[in-house]
């Protein structure tokens, strides 16, 4: 279903080596020739990102772009310094309208949803409207009252919520048919087990999914979520850390509780530095502006002494 | 010399070599090895070895082998034909080190370096003519690095077999001699017929000597430069040379183990730096979510502009 395009832009700078969907290629050359890429606010940073549109709007995709460091394209007879490689994929576009449900919902009131669905910084989002399903889903997420021909919405928290757990239900499902590893094991996705995994739970299952859908809704909603399920508590980086020891930071040796050669260690201190080997000579020479002492990591309070 | 094995794909490197006489299976041999091309910045570097009967010595002697840098081109390629005549008692093989073998060996993730090339070849002359059933007594070395270790190590490999690494063994030994003949010879023909990979048009083949110090080989790889590719095969991309010609003039290309100062690298990549992956950031809000490991683990951002 998937085709390389490359496109030929007017500069050399801004061409892109992507992977889209046939029908949005396909629809270029037809009836649409406006698939557009157009900026919208990503619900889950609030920052812009980049969607594109196809099918005369009824269809909108993000892009993810996998980009790694060192990497360029050679394409035809050019050499193209970017070296990502952009994926098409179609995204829900409830997800892209909940920001703005949400924000109106705060006010309580059945709102008209061109009223709601307004942006300043992202006029594109008007588009969405146009989506198939988007206008039709929207009972998912929000309360509806039809007066004559006009339709009103409300956000309704209650309705979201069962409706993305529906989302990380069905996530679980392709997580296990994808045999993608959840388990806090595995840092690699290129990392493959020769044993399966046996420990990994359903618990598993649904703590990743929760954080893969909370890359599309907001950090509150991914929060409200995660009660929601009744997840074990997040291991927050924070909360992981150990009590953290002090340790002085002074170059004087550190003493034990108990050390029997305490009053002989005056010699101790007044050691001559040691010649330094080859390699902490070059260690030696390393630029250390901006960098913080090991010891600093492990410490509570940055607390610079006075050697 | 037939070079046409090697000419049929000069990228890699290749093993030439004159049927074994029948003299050297059945006699105690000696056997020299030597080398040519090895400090130019173009062209291959020929590894050579020349073997005969013990008893056969003086015979080579007569042929008046000579150090190969002492004599003329015409004067070497007559002293190979005369080896060649010899065929009843002299054997020789050759390996040739094609510049983009160099360049690959000394440019990969982990460096080999070109003594370690070079002792690597020799070994592998050595070992092909005991495999090829040369009763292999006694080997002659013109060093490589330090005289000693060298000749510990071809010992430690050769068992049975008496090593004598010298310098300047080329003029002290024939049988040295004729191997640096043959070696010199095949790279003299290399160098000369090279079949150009690239599509370069009509090769200005006038690259002088190939030594970095020759101006007419400087001002050939200036002109053979490209600014993405760099040079062809034919160049030794590792010599300083050519680096620093590719530093100056080309684009600036950036590999994963380029040995980069952690912070400029960082800088130049825009990224934070490893560091700051450990230090506690002050917990506002509008701070960014790390992306969640499905995406991470498989490299995929959000793109925010094109």
């Amino acid at each position: 279903m998937t085709t390389k395009k490359k496109r030929s832009p007017p500069t050399e700078s801004d061409s892109w080596v992507l992977i889209a969907p046939d029908s949005v290629v396909a629809s270029r050359k037809t009836r649409d020739p406006d698939a557009t890429f157009v900026s919208l606010r990503n619900p889950a940073t609030d920052g812009g990102s980049q969607y594109l549109f196809s099918n005369g709007d009824m269809q909108v995709f993000e892009v993810k772009a996998f980009s790694e460091d060192y990497r360029s394209w050679f394409i035809g007879q050019r050499v193209q310094r970017d070296g990502r490689l952009l994926y098409v994929t179609p995204v829900d576009p409830l997800f892209l309208l909940l920001p703005y449900l949400r924000k109106a919902g705060a006010e309580g009131k059945f709102q008209p949803l061109q009223q709601v669905v307004m942006d300043e910084d992202y006029p594109g989002c008007m588009r969405l409207l146009s989506c198939t399903h988007s206008v039709d889903s929207l009972h998912h997420v929000a309360d509806e009252k039809e007066v004559g021909s006009m339709k009103f919405h409300r956000y309704s928290q209650e309705k979201t919520m069962e409706w993305l757990q529906k989302k990380v239900e069905r996530i679980v499902r392709m997580l296990k048919k994808s045999d993608i590893s959840v388990g806090g094991g595995v840092k690699s996705s290129t990392f493959i087990r020769v044993k399966e995994e046996n420990h990994v739970t359903e618990v598993d299952y649904l703590c990743y999914a929760h954080g893969l859908i909370s890359e599309y809704i907001s950090e509150d909603l991914s929060k409200d979520l995660h009660k929601h399920l009744q997840l074990p508590e997040m291991s927050s980086p924070n909360k992981a850390e150990p009590p953290s020891k002090k340790r002085k930071l002074s170059d004087k040796p550190v003493e034990a509780g108990e050390d029997y050669t305490k009053f002989n260690s005056a010699d101790f201190a007044r050691k001559p530095p040691k010649k330094m080997t080859a390699a902490q000579k070059t260690l030696a020479k390393v630029d250390k502006t901006g960098m913080k002492t090991m010891s600093a990591f492990f410490s509570p309070k940055v607390k610079q002494e006075n050697n | 010399m037939d070079l046409g094995e090697f000419e049929t794909d000069n990228s890699v490197s290749c093993r030439l070599s004159s049927p074994i006489p029948d003299l050297c299976k059945n006699e105690d041999c000696c056997l020299g090895i030597d080398e040519a091309g090895r400090g130019p910045v173009l062209g291959p570097m020929v590894y050579g070895i020349c073997f005969c009967p013990v008893s056969k010595k003086e015979d080579l002697k007569a042929l008046k082998v000579a150090d190969s840098k002492t004599l003329t081109e015409t004067e070497r390629e007559n002293l190979f034909m005369k080896l060649d005549e010899a065929k009843s008692y002299v054997g020789w093989a050759l390996q040739i080190l094609s510049p983009n073998t160099i360049s690959n060996s000394m440019l990969q993730r982990s460096k080999y370096n070109l003594n370690a090339l070079s002792h690597d070849a020799a070994i592998g002359l050595v070992r092909y003519a005991i495999d090829s059933g040369v009763q292999l007594k006694e080997v002659f070395v013109d060093t490589v690095g330090p005289a000693e270790k060298y000749q510990e190590k071809l010992s430690q490999q050769f068992p049975g077999v008496e090593v004598t690494v010298r310098p300047k063994a080329d003029s002290l030994f024939p049988v040295v001699s004729a191997a640096s003949i043959c070696a010199k010879v095949a790279r003299d023909h290399a160098v000369k017929g090279w079949k150009f990979a690239e599509d370069l048009g009509d090769v200005d083949t006038d690259y002088g000597s190939g030594y970095p110090s020759d101006p007419k080989t400087k001002s050939w790889l200036l002109k053979y430069l490209d600014p993405v590719f760099g040079y062809p095969q034919f160049v030794r991309f590792s010599w300083s040379t050519a680096q620093t010609l590719l530093d100056t003039k080309a684009v600036t290309v950036h590999w994963d183990d380029d040995e980069e100062d952690g912070e400029k690298a960082a800088a130049r990549q825009n990224n934070t730096s490893v560091l700051s992956y450990f230090s506690r950031k002050p917990s506002h809000g509008a701070h960014p979510r790390e992306p969640h490991r499905f995406f991470s683990e498989r490299k995929l951002q959000s793109v925010d502009t094109l």
